[in-house]
């Protein structure tokens, strides 16, 4: 436990005494932020119109009209930050050397696994906690708040971020090289997220349902809409689990190999 | 205290280390000697616990590298070749780290630490990011890092590439400070850091041992003969002449085209014979001066050239 512990801090310490954590940080809250606003000043124009006729006013909502447009377009911005946070994690270790000491040190590799896992996780959770004053705001100004649908679209967030993250360590473990680690995590990122595209879903083909289940981004969509399915939890757990497992497998291998 | 038993190491295919058998007892310093691409750091490696042996085992305190590679790794303190250490941290956040990662209880690593930073002398550095120290100050740190939990066990991989005159001078200082109170493993393709730090010296070949034994031996046992070095001024052919009829003389070499006022002569004698006052009154009664007269014993150097290159050519 003490080891994990040594091994997160160290990480952390790193994600903010360079400037890594911060950028990213930075990036996200403002690209997400932007978003937001943008979708709550067209649904109060939308609802201002819509008041016109009553009975349209009762189709709409916040979590509809604001947030799940905002949480979806999170998974791009996602898919673009995340890779930069994971990239280095066990490439650079491996560029520079410092692998080497790291492995002769009195340490399991699930220590070390876990380690930076979690220190990337936190700053993904820190990234998603940044953007808790845009639904105090929103629910603020509707002088009524409805947090459930928004807690479940957040728990959607972070774990799909966290499939993400693991995604790009695994990557991160294969490359020694942090450039080719973080395009191929763009790479295999967007290879996940547009399986639930290449068979139409609806065009009654067995292989559309499994293609579409195994899409990373098709299972955010119930969570976004305030719906909690085990099975999207699954899902991610599973994709999480199975990342995670293999890239010890990883590391353990080439450390066989010499 | 290390105990190496038929092991083989193979990459893909290849075999990087054939059949070793070594042993090293407790406060040796043993000198691991050989070319490079002998296979020298892919020993060290298993030693540490890095990876484990393709066949064959090793044991470091007793404990088997492959079944209990953490104990192993608890009781070795390893200095890679050019060490790479995060360059992002200060020297002592990094020893502090490397203290909480070995398994050191808390209340002790302030304690090891200012001892550890003492013995390697990094007090003028405590403060600054590795990234900017130089190259002797970074070896330091390594160092300090692999003692940093007070190990029994010490490998060090050629220790002292790399670094200025001083700064090599210093080091193996350190490193023969520590004989006695841990066992050490030093490896090095530069031969009088062997004999001037290694009380045992394992000489390795393409994987291969081809020598195990303590450094003065290994001199004695390979020399069929030793030199005596000769300055004299008088006529060189004729002093030549002179020198081979003493008895025990295999031969003579220089003084061929030296100026008459001083040659030099390489006179190459038979073992165990001790000719040196003998020369040195032919010389004086022959009517030359003698300038210069010098016993030479087998380097190590010499040693290991003559192993290196034999094994070559049996193949």
């Amino acid at each position: 436990m003490r080891n994990v512990a040594e091994i997160y801090k160290r990480e952390i310490r790193f994600y903010f005494t360079t400037p890594v954590a911060y950028v990213v940080m930075i990036i996200f809250t403002a690209v997400f932020g932007f978003i937001f606003v943008r979708n709550l000043t067209f649904y109060s124009q939308l609802s201002w119109q819509l008041m016109q006729n009553p009975s349209y006013g009762q189709r709409i909502d916040l979590i509809m009209g604001v947030f799940s447009p905002a949480f979806s377009s999170n998974a791009l911005i996602f898919l673009m930050v995340i890779p930069p946070i994971s990239m280095r994690l066990f490439a650079e270790e491996k560029k520079s050397g410092t692998i080497e000491l790291l492995f002769t040190y009195p340490l399991k590799d699930v220590q070390i696994v876990i380690g930076k896992w979690l220190a990337a996780t936190s700053i993904v959770f820190l990234m998603l906690l940044l953007t808790v004053p845009a639904p105090l705001m929103a629910f603020g100004f509707a002088k009524s708040a409805e947090w459930g649908p928004v807690l479940a679209g957040y728990l959607g967030m972070f774990l799909m971020g966290l499939s993400f993250l693991s995604l790009g360590v695994l990557i991160s473990a294969l490359s020694e090289n942090q450039i080719v680690a973080i395009i191929v995590s763009y790479g295999a990122l967007l290879g996940f997220w547009f399986l639930g595209w290449a068979v139409d879903k609806n065009s009654g083909q067995q292989v559309g349902k499994v293609l579409n289940e195994l899409s990373v981004i098709e299972h955010l969509n119930n969570f976004i809409q305030g719906l909690i399915d085990t099975r999207d939890i699954a899902y991610y757990v599973l994709f999480i689990f199975t990342t995670v497992f293999l890239t010890l497998r990883v590391l353990e291998s080439k450390r066989w190999r010499g | 205290m290390i105990k190496i038993e038929k092991m083989t190491k193979m990459y893909g295919m290849r075999a990087v280390v054939k059949n070793i058998s070594f042993e090293v007892q407790k406060g040796e310093i043993l000198g691991f000697l050989g070319p490079n691409g002998a296979g020298k750091t892919t020993t060290m490696r298993i030693i540490t616990g890095y990876f484990p042996p393709t066949d064959g085992e090793a044991f470091v305190a007793g404990y088997s590298v492959i079944e209990q590679p953490l104990e192993v790794k608890k009781r070795v303190g390893y200095v890679p070749e050019n060490p790479a250490m995060y360059t992002d941290m200060r020297v002592n956040d990094y020893l502090r780290f490397i203290g909480a990662v070995k398994g050191l209880p808390k209340p002790r690593i302030g304690e090891r630490l200012e001892k550890t930073v003492g013995q390697c002398a990094l007090e003028s550095v405590y403060t600054r990011r590795i990234g900017e120290l130089s190259k002797g100050y970074r070896q330091r740190v390594a160092l300090g890092q692999a003692l940093i939990n007070d190990p029994p066990v010490l490998v060090l991989d050629e220790p002292t590439s790399g670094l200025d005159p001083k700064q090599i001078h210093e080091i193996r200082e350190l490193i023969k400070s520590m004989a006695g109170e841990r066992t050490i493993i030093l490896s090095t393709h530069i031969l009088p850091e062997v004999s001037m730090t290694c009380g045992k010296v394992v000489i390795i070949n393409e994987g291969e041992i081809i020598a195990v034994d303590s450094t003065d031996n290994l001199g004695h046992k390979f020399t069929e003969s030793h030199r005596i070095e000769l300055k004299a001024a008088g006529n060189p052919s004729k002093i030549t002449d002179m020198l081979k009829k003493i008895d025990g003389v295999k031969g003579v070499d220089g003084g061929a085209g030296a100026a008459v006022s001083a040659a030099g002569f390489t006179i190459e004698v038979e073992k165990d014979k001790d000719i040196r006052a003998e020369v040195a009154r032919r010389i004086v009664e022959g009517g030359f001066d003698l300038l210069e007269l010098r016993y030479k014993s087998m380097s190590l150097e010499d040693v290991f050239l003559r192993l290196v290159t034999e094994e070559e050519g049996e193949r």
